[in-house]
């Protein structure tokens, strides 16, 4: 496998207090400049797989490269500056700043990692993904599409080595979720961002290079050139298992 | 509906821990103050003096004045009375001939003609009280059968003897036979102690040492002209004998005189010398001539023999009105926002199909089920704040010694349901608003309330801020009144700032963020605040009041001590020393050291009370009586119109502006046995404070007042005359005028303010750390949504740090500008000089203490949070 810019190296994990595994020796690779998706069941570990690849939790045993640093043994506030420099995240929620507008939210981890924010770099994000004009807006103002664009470009705006996204389209109706969809891709194409995203749908999934499959914490395949109808057959029988 | 709420107060514990609090410190403070009011107000005196007569007979102990008023409505006439009374700090006396006449009555035994009078006793060089400093009173012998003492040993007082309770013999280890020495008004003499007395089963009555003298001998002693009250003994057998008593004294009461009980007969009016009384209809001064049975007997004791709840009546009723003012405030503050951190559920409830109106029940119902519970400790809480207040208050001598604290249940309740009362109305109005929230607000991010009560907020503020404005610009700040209205001023202002909230944080926060806002941090804060005004205004409100509050009042009081001390030092610049002695000299001792060669000027102040009657309203104030000697001025009162009184008197320029008087006018006074006399007003002088708002000759206060004692003489002489000065009255002290200090009931109220500004420091510093703690949980979503985007922790603490600072620079000068006009307008109305900052070392330690409290009750809780999630909750949705 060309150049991972995250390896996942036979990772545990098991939740305080809570009785199965939520990994249970997973070791998975993202390529750079690849859009990769996860799928499984729910319950399945891919929210818990993507926490421990971005580090913002620590797996019980195993390895976590992210750039080539192992950040799988990293304590705060270290593993908060790798992330911030090397990753960017789009959630279901939004997880945006209320009381920041649009343009401030999109720099907030630049300003937090108080590097100067490159604001050619981000009005072009923004621009991108169709928010020129909506920079002063505060979310609370935008509706649910909008505001994973703005996520999305705030993901973009610092360059990280990794985009993750937890059921980006989650929260979205058919046609907005397309367009984040196509706007992730575009990312990957044009921007040379690499992406790992957690999703349920086999329609968003056939939008990336290559779908990671999990099930009961383990990995159950994998499928390159997904197509949704690949995808879907494969979901069944993984979840039949 | 009940189940969903206590469904939700189970879920939400932490969020709900702080209302809790709120309303369990509300409740305890309402309590406790409650119950040191209700105590003060029913305290009973602890002993009767009377206890062996059926039926007491006493004279004035308090000026009443009866108005009674006509209106004339639709040909009918109604007749309205309206009864005010004051009372005296002496005992009025009575006729000598009226205990005679009562002897006469069939079923009398005897009517005891009884003298109470303050004397002052010196055993073996050492000045003898009673138990926790009690007066010792004098009485003839004959009194002692009214309780009864009796004779332990030794014989009843001849001429020069006198015979002393056990308690005040045991405290000095006197016998029969030992040297006292005692001072009354009249004069020192050297009594020989003939036997030692005590009523039954105990060695002394509790708040009074009694001294027994030769009858003959009590009226030279005491400067009486009659007895001040009449025991009845009933012969056995007898039946009631009050209706007899009162039957008697009304057939022949003296002119001028009103018969038994209550009913005017024989009016004298009160408006003759002031003009502005005579109205029709006009005010009438009842004189009294009391008959008193069973427990009210003891209202017939000399006054100063009784515990005075009078000094701690006022004083409490305002510690309940400021606590009670803070724990409404607080109150009301906590529930409000408490209600605001839970929008987002009740939007969630909303989409599950509640409707507003169930929503505000369920509101409602959360707020009473909460400050029920709360109740339950409060109301003991409250007890234990009581007895520590009171056991500080008896230590400072604000209250009596003997002042207990009765545990009233109906205050208890009455607290506890102004708590639920308040938390109710509190929970209502916030969730007015919240529960119109839409439903559509749970599927957004954040839910926010609904938009407007812009101009409700703006109007009650207006309101609250007139009410102010009209407090500082009408009420005489410079009367006794004075620090509880700048206290109401102070209260109405905070009100307003409370009213306008965000519309007041918000220009404030816009400069204060950008002036602390450096950094990316910095930044971030500043932008935080800026956008959360509703939020700051939440923190920073309680900031306000813990330091407006406090400060105005510590600050007015430190003002108006040292604005006494300093009248104090310009009124004693002239003298050379001030002479004193500890149980103060006799008129004639004090005339005596006044007219010792070398001194070239002398003024002998005894302090006493006058009764000032205009409007259909006694009102007392504090008075010297005054004697000057010599040709060099000794005391410097400020006169600003005439001058001393020589024959008539001089008023402060408080008193005169009060009624309204002018030099050359007479003007009618009562004095502290209730005689009145009619004087001409020579003056007006300034120098009031620590002093009195009168001036009088002292040979009339003297033989009015039954202390009558000269506290001090302020003397001027040459030098070498002070050793002089010394043996001319016995255990005379000479002090330089510079050494002297302020006068001690004047560190006593400060005493009692400071422990009034510690009860509210309290309970404010808890309210901001509560205010902030509820604050910082309602923000976890937030910090969660930092984290994810590259903050630290470290940087979150800083974050919570620097809106913090923001917070606290915004509210300190909020509680800044409120102090500086309350303070400001008062210390005009003192002395027309404006201060604002009065005692800088003061006002730095509660600005420097407000501003540590609010940064730490900023950064804990935020620590705390932090701590419990070290990573974000990426789907938590709470
Ligand atoms: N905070 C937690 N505490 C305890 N157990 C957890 C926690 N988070 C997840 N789990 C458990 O770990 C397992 C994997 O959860 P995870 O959230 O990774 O699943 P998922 O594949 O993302 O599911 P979904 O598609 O429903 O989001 C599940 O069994 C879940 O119950
Ligand atoms: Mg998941």
């Amino acid at each position: 496998m060309r150049n991972a810019v995250v390896e996942v190296l036979d990772v545990t994990k098991t939740y305080p207090g809570g009785g199965a595994r939520a990994l249970d020796g997973v070791s998975v690779a993202f390529a750079a400049g690849t859009f990769c998706a996860v799928m499984g069941p729910s319950g399945s570990g891919k929210s818990t797989l993507l926490h421990c690849a971005a580090g913002l939790d620590r797996p019980d045993t195993g390895r976590v490269v992210l750039a080539g640093e192992e950040i799988g043994t990293l304590r705060e506030p270290r593993l908060t500056q790798v992330r911030r420099r090397r990753v960017g995240f789009v959630f279901q929620s939004y997880h945006l700043m209320d009381s920041l507008s649009v343009w401030h939210n999109v720099l907030l981890p630049q300003r937090l990692a108080g590097v100067r924010p490159d604001r050619g770099w981000a009005k072009d994000v923004i621009r991108r993904v169709g928010l020129a004009g909506r920079e002063d807006d505060r979310p609370a103002r935008l509706s649910g599409g909008q505001r994973q664009r703005v996520a999305l470009a705030r993901a973009l705006a610092g360059r990280p080595e990794v985009i993750f996204a937890d059921e980006p389209t989650g929260a979205l109706d058919l046609a907005t979720g397309r367009e984040v969809l196509q706007l992730l891709r575009e990312a990957v194409d044009g921007l040379g961002a690499t992406i790992v995203m957690v999703t349920h749908d086999p329609a968003a999934a056939a939008w990336a290079d290559r779908v990671v499959f999990l099930a009961d914490g383990r990995v159950a395949g994998e499928l390159a050139a997904p197509t949704a109808d690949l995808v879907a057959a494969r979901m069944t029988a993984v979840s039949a298992r | 509906m009940i189940r969903l709420a206590i469904g939700t107060l189970r879920r939400h514990r932490g969020a709900y821990a702080g209302t809790f609090l709120a309303a369990l410190l509300a409740v305890a403070l309402l309590s406790g103050g409650g119950l040191l009011l209700a105590s003060v107000l029913t305290a009973t005196p602890p002993a009767d003096r009377f206890a062996a007569a059926a039926v007491v007979v006493s004279g004035e102990r308090a000026v009443t004045v009866e108005t009674v008023t006509h209106k004339k409505k639709k040909d009918k006439d109604k007749v309205k009375r309206k009864v005010k009374t004051e009372r005296l700090t002496g005992a009025g006396t009575l006729p000598t001939g009226l205990a005679a006449r009562l002897a006469d009555l069939p079923g009398v035994a005897a009517a005891v003609p009884d003298l109470a009078f303050p004397v002052e006793v010196t055993a073996k060089g050492r000045a003898l009280r009673g138990a926790d400093g009690a007066p010792v009173v004098g009485h003839g012998w004959a009194s002692a059968g009214l309780t009864p003492y009796t004779l332990r040993n030794g014989n009843p007082p001849g001429r020069g003897e006198a015979v002393l309770d056990a308690d005040l013999a045991a405290r000095a280890g006197l016998t029969t036979g030992a040297e006292i020495t005692v001072t009354s008004r009249t004069g020192v003499r050297a009594l020989r102690i003939s036997g030692i007395a005590a009523p039954a089963g105990r060695d002394g009555l509790p708040a009074q040492g009694a001294l027994f003298v030769a009858d003959t001998e009590a009226a030279a002693l005491s400067g009486l002209d009659g007895p001040t009250a009449i025991g009845i003994l009933a012969a056995p057998g007898a039946g009631d004998l009050r209706a007899a008593v009162e039957a008697a004294i009304a057939g022949q009461a003296p002119a001028g005189q009103a018969p038994a009980g209550q009913a005017p007969a024989g009016q004298a009016n009160a408006g003759q010398a002031n003009a502005g009384q005579a109205t029709a209809g006009g005010s009438t001064v009842v004189r009294e001539v009391t008959v008193l049975t069973g427990d009210d007997r003891v209202r017939a004791d000399l006054p100063g023999a009784l515990p005075d709840y009078i000094a701690p009546i006022s004083i409490f009723g305002f510690l309940i009105g400021i606590t009670a003012f803070a724990a409404v405030f607080v109150l009301t503050g906590t529930v409000t926002l408490g209600v605001r951190q839970r929008l987002r559920e009740l939007a969630l409830l909303r989409t599950a199909g509640a409707t507003p109106g169930q929503l505000r029940r369920l509101l409602s119902l959360e707020s009473l089920l909460l400050a029920g519970c709360a109740a339950i400790p409060g109301a003991p809480l409250g007890i234990v704040a009581a007895e520590t207040v009171a056991a500080r208050f008896r230590r400072l001598g604000a209250v009596p010694p003997q002042f207990t604290v009765q545990i009233n249940p109906l205050v208890l309740i009455a607290a506890a349901a102004a708590g639920l009362l308040v938390t109710a109305v509190a929970a209502r109005i916030a969730g007015r608003r919240a529960a119109r929230i839409a439903p559509t607000q749970a599927l957004t991010e954040t839910a926010v309330t609904p938009a407007g009560g812009q101009f409700t907020r703006v109007l009650s503020a207006a309101v609250a801020a007139g009410g102010a404005v009209a407090v500082l610009t009408f009420v005489p700040l410079g009367g006794p009144f004075g620090m509880g209205m700048s206290f109401v001023s102070s209260a109405l202002l905070l009100c307003a700032v409370a009213a306008l909230g965000p519309i007041a944080v918000r220009p404030l926060t816009a400069v204060v963020s950008r002036l602390l806002g450096a950094g990316p941090v910095g930044r971030l804060a500043g932008q935080v605040t800026r956008a959360e005004p509703r939020r700051v205004a939440a923190v920073a409100v309680p900031l306000v009041l813990m330091f407006a509050i406090n400060a105005t009042m510590l600050l007015n009081s430190r003002m108006l001590t040292g604005i006494a001390a300093g009248e104090q030092a310009a009124r004693t610049a002239p003298a050379t020393a001030q002479v004193t002695a500890p149980q103060g000299l006799a008129l004639s001792t004090a005339e005596t050291v006044m007219a010792v060669d070398g001194i070239t000027g002398a003024a002998a102040t005894i302090p006493t009370r006058i009764v000032v009657v205009a409007g259909g309203k006694p009102e007392d104030h504090a008075a010297q009586g005054l004697l000057i000697t010599g040709t060099q001025p000794a005391l410097d009162l400020g006169f600003t119109a005439g001058g001393l009184p020589d024959g008539g008197f001089a008023a402060s320029r408080y008193l005169a502006g009060l009624y309204d008087w002018t030099v050359g006018q007479d003007i009618e006074l009562r004095l502290a046995d209730g005689h009145r006399v009619q004087l001409r007003l020579t003056g007006v002088y300034d120098r009031s404070r620590g002093f009195g708002d009168a001036v009088l000759p002292a040979a009339l206060i003297a033989a009015h007042d039954p202390r009558g004692l000269v506290r001090g003489i302020s003397v001027r002489y040459d030098p070498g005359t002070a050793e002089r000065i010394r043996a001319a009255g016995p255990g005379v002290i000479v002090t330089p005028s510079s050494a002297t200090e302020a006068a001690g009931d004047a560190q006593e109220q400060q005493g009692a303010w400071e422990l009034m500004v510690a009860v509210t420091l309290g309970f404010t510093a808890i309210a901001i750390l509560n205010t902030f703690a509820i604050a910082t949980t309602g923000r976890r979503r937030e910090f969660a949504g930092l984290r994810l985007a590259g903050a630290t922790t470290g940087q979150l603490h800083r974050l919570a740090a620097r809106e913090a600072l923001i917070v606290v620079t915004a509210g300190l000068a909020l509680g800044a500008l409120i102090t500086g006009i309350v303070v400001g307008t008062f210390s005009v109305a003192q002395d027309g000089v404006f201060r604002v900052i009065v005692d800088p070392a003061t006002y730095a330690t509660m600005a420097a203490g407000v501003a540590a409290l609010g940064l730490l009750a900023g950064v804990l809780p935020a620590r705390v949070l932090l701590r419990r999630q070290a990573l974000p909750a990426l789907t938590d949705d709470q």
